[in-house]
């Protein structure tokens, strides 16, 4: 497939190429970066969480801007450009294709987001990712939640340039001799999650553009003070931001589709039901996004369509599931680093979604609202999920990328470690908030179960860091130092791949 | 994916279309307090029936792991091993 770290190349004829394995090096390489950032902004949140009363970080304030750049940064630095990552390396090669359908915008888009990168993590906004008013139009500090809001914006744009390159190349630069039905599960996940993203990012690009006229006085659109209705910005960035869920997870399903026919020797059982599972989370996407509202005084009947329109996803993504699980069926599983990940993402993507039916339900979702059972709901969706099919694939993609294969027991070591630590810290999290822990809090009483609840979650915060640093090593001495990898089979598993490495696009 | 579409047909017509009354608003008070029983009704009937296939789907997966893994003295070769297009 490719191999640009076997064979050198000066470092900026990578930066300045527009080859769709360049791109898809680069984004992979920057989103590794922010998830270790990321992630240590997590621990500095979990150590003050630690016990009551100040413990690292001196101010709330100091606080609420560690816990909004780590959102921000997991959320659009990680996981999207990890996705796109993944999307620029195989979507050409299984439609056929020389390149992505326009390689210049191709790099343009991934080049939008360091720069934005750079103003969301030198900005430091304090309003949470959600950026609510009234508080962000009011009080938040300037230039923090400028540059965030700049910061969002170009990101935004860039999401929107990579998703018209996905789409035109998926559906129109295919080769003839593909059928669409016959396109590979992961290019078709890139498909669903690209046309998600062009129906609902310009939404919030509306309501990013409201809040900054609103902060520079000239519009009072979510301003109460002046008329505004700060309702109204929270259904404009749940409109996008409930459909981005289902942008982040079907690049991560896609994935798994990739890895769990491998490596449990078998095809997929049927390729019909996922593309008719993907199309249908791609609907019901839009059909939920007031659930995060039910707090805001909506009616009986708001509140009824959108638990149904929520519960409506459970049968596309329990379609997912069946086809997993009916694909290992007489498989003979190699249980290789990449098939733990996407097993255990499979494990955590149930439990989440089992957390997501009792949010949906409105009576119980005023129990659980804005409190610790949001956060541990989130995280098992998105790191226990996502980042799952993310990491499993990074290990799947290593041998192709760097010609080198991983060390397969650290491997193992960190995924069992990561596993743990995740069901640890996500588990705990749910029921701390059912006792009553809210969300976003900088300190907290000195209440027994919440003290010993706040410990352990940081213990299990401490499993997964010691984890991550295995999964950093690994990846760095293996890439220079690992075993040259048997590129027709890496993994040893038998059998052909659709996407022989030989069949790398030519550089251009 | 034409049996699809004819199960999705008959799945909505079941289970579905029933329930799609409830999403319209309530207009007297006795009406929105039945509405509010029958959906919490149906809320536990669903959570009844999730948790049990619930149950059933996490078994199958750990029965899964450890009977196909590769070295289960059982495991055979697939057809797709050596010669088959995965």
């Amino acid at each position: 497939m490719v191999l640009e770290l076997k064979k050198a190349r000066p470092v900026w004829q990578i930066m300045f190429s527009t080859h769709h394995t360049d791109v898809g090096l680069m984004y992979l390489i920057f989103s590794i970066l922010a998830m270790f950032i990321g992630g240590a902004m997590a621990i500095a949140l979990r150590v003050e969480l630690f016990a009551p009363g100040a413990q690292l970080i001196e101010d709330s304030m100091s606080f609420n801007r560690l816990f909004t750049t780590h959102g921000t940064t997991m959320i659009f630095l990680f996981l999207l450009p990890s996705a796109s990552a993944v999307g620029n390396y195989l979507v050409p090669i299984m439609v056929r294709y020389k390149d992505m359908a326009y390689p210049k915008l191709n790099a343009i888009a991934f080049w939008m987001i360091p720069p934005a990168a750079v103003l969301v993590w030198l900005g430091m906004a304090d309003f949470g990712w959600y950026a609510n008013p009234p508080y962000s139009v009011i009080s938040s500090p300037a230039p923090a939640a400028e540059m965030w809001i700049f910061g969002l914006k170009v990101l935004g744009v860039s999401s929107i340039l990579g998703s018209i390159n996905f789409v035109v190349t998926i559906l129109k630069c295919k080769h003839p001799d593909l059928s669409i039905g016959k396109v590979p599960l992961l290019a078709w996940s890139f498909l669903s999650s690209s046309i998600i993203v062009l129906a609902a990012m310009p939404t919030f690009a509306a309501a990013l553009l409201m809040l900054l006229t609103d902060r520079l006085g000239a519009t009072g659109f979510f301003n109460p003070a002046v008329g505004g209705d700060p309702i109204a910005y929270q259904h404009l960035f749940w409109f996008t931001f409930h459909p981005e869920v289902y942008v982040l997870v079907i690049p991560a399903i896609g994935m798994m589709y990739e890895i769990i026919p491998r490596f449990s020797r078998r095809p997929i059982f049927s390729q019909g039901s996922g593309i008719f599972a993907f199309v249908m989370l791609s609907l019901v996407a839009f059909a939920s996004w007031a659930h995060h509202m039910y707090a805001t005084g909506m009616t009986f009947t708001e509140k009824t369509v959108f638990m149904i329109g929520t519960l409506a996803a459970v049968p596309a993504s329990a379609m997912h599931v069946f086809n997993f699980l009916a694909t290992m069926w007489n498989g003979r599983i190699k249980f290789a680093t990449p098939m733990m990940w996407a097993v255990g993402g499979i494990a955590l993507f149930f439990a989440a979604g089992a957390g997501g039916v009792v949010n949906s339900a409105m009576p119980l979702d005023f129990i659980t609202h804005d409190s610790y059972w949001v956060v541990g709901h989130f995280h098992l969706f998105v790191f226990g999920t996502i980042a799952f099919g993310t990491i499993g694939f990074i290990y799947y993609l290593f041998p192709y990328v760097t010609g080198r294969m991983y060390n397969e027991k650290w491997g193992v070591v960190h995924f069992i470690l990561v596993f743990v630590g995740a069901c640890i810290t996500f588990f705990t999290q749910h029921i701390l908030g059912l006792y009553g822990m809210p969300r976003r809090i900088y300190d907290y009483p000195e209440i027994d179960s919440w003290i010993q609840m706040n410990a352990l979650i940081s213990v299990g915060a401490m499993i997964m860091l010691v984890g991550m640093g295995i999964f950093l090593a690994n990846l760095i001495y293996s890439s220079a130092k690992g075993k040259p990898a048997n590129l027709h089979d890496p993994f040893g598993l038998g059998g052909k791949y659709y996407y022989p490495y030989e069949q790398r696009n030519p550089h251009h | 994916m034409v049996k699809m579409l004819h199960l999705s047909i008959i799945m909505a017509t079941l289970f579905i279309l029933p329930t799609v009354s409830l999403a319209f608003a309530a207009e007297t008070t006795g009406e929105y307090l039945d509405r509010k029983a029958e959906i919490w009704n149906l809320f536990f009937r669903m959570m009844t029936v999730a948790f049990v296939v619930g149950g059933v789907i996490a078994g199958t997966m750990v029965w899964q792991v450890w009977r196909f893994r590769e070295s289960n003295p059982k495991a055979k070769p697939t057809p797709y091993e050596e010669k088959g297009e995965l």
